[in-house]
């Protein structure tokens, strides 16, 4: 049976975002499971109307510019194109918190961006975490 | 293996993934030996430092067996069986 990794999504930040598609793409080369629990801010992100131009930083703020052209220099995908890699090539679930899609308006799953998967509840977050091997919140 | 003999292989897939970063070689990497029959050797092309630790790391893990790897200018040659 495949390990599995969950995964608290709280960051509504593109720095993290990143940070979070390079360790979704590691747990796939590993033949993990994931599932991904997207909280408030990270909600924002998934939006449908944000997708690709989310900019918002969460550290370092004042070198976003270098760490933006750093990344374009170095062919580094966007966060959006790591999470849609790692769904390609495994087992990837991306769960919006209700709570969360309600705070940014949204409403049902349409509202989202393709990567989403369902809408749910905190309880199927925390009974995730009882079966995970690994579990982080980022 | 030691360089003359990594170069004497029978290469059955390369993987060209210079120029990308973390994950990118290991990715690119774990999709074509997806592709491959046990036995098969895949020759992997990576610039990036970090590929020399991770995909050899990585490779164990699953179960295939590393073979061993050679500098050349800017890239490094990396040689797994699956």
């Amino acid at each position: 049976m495949a390990k599995k990794m969950t995964i608290a999504l709280y960051t509504g930040s593109f720095d993290k975002l990143t940070a979070a598609g390079v360790i979704i793409n590691g747990a796939v080369a590993d033949d993990m499971d994931v599932e991904i629990y997207v909280l408030l801010m990270g909600a924002h992100a998934f939006k449908k109307e944000n997708a690709g131009k989310y900019e918002n930083m969460a550290e370092l703020v004042d070198h976003k510019e270098a760490f933006k052209a750093s990344l374009s220099n170095l062919k580094i995908p966007t966060w959006m194109e790591f999470f849609k890699q790692a769904k390609e090539m495994g087992n990837v679930k991306i769960y919006i918190c209700g709570l969360a899609g309600k705070v940014w308006n949204g409403l049902e799953l349409g509202d989202f961006n393709d990567l989403a998967d369902d809408i749910c509840g905190i309880a199927e977050y925390i009974a995730s975490t009882q079966t995970a091997d690994v579990n982080l919140f980022i | 293996m030691n360089k003359d003999e990594l170069k004497a292989l029978s290469i059955d897939k390369v993987v060209d993934a210079r120029g990308t970063a973390c994950p990118g070689p290991l990715m690119a990497t774990k999709k074509t030996i997806g592709e491959m029959k046990p036995g098969e050797i895949v020759e992997v092309l990576s610039s990036d430092p970090a590929t020399k630790r991770d995909v050899p790391k990585w490779a164990e893990k699953k179960g295939f067996t590393y073979l061993g790897d050679i500098l050349e200018d800017g890239y490094f040659r990396l040689y797994i069986k699956k």
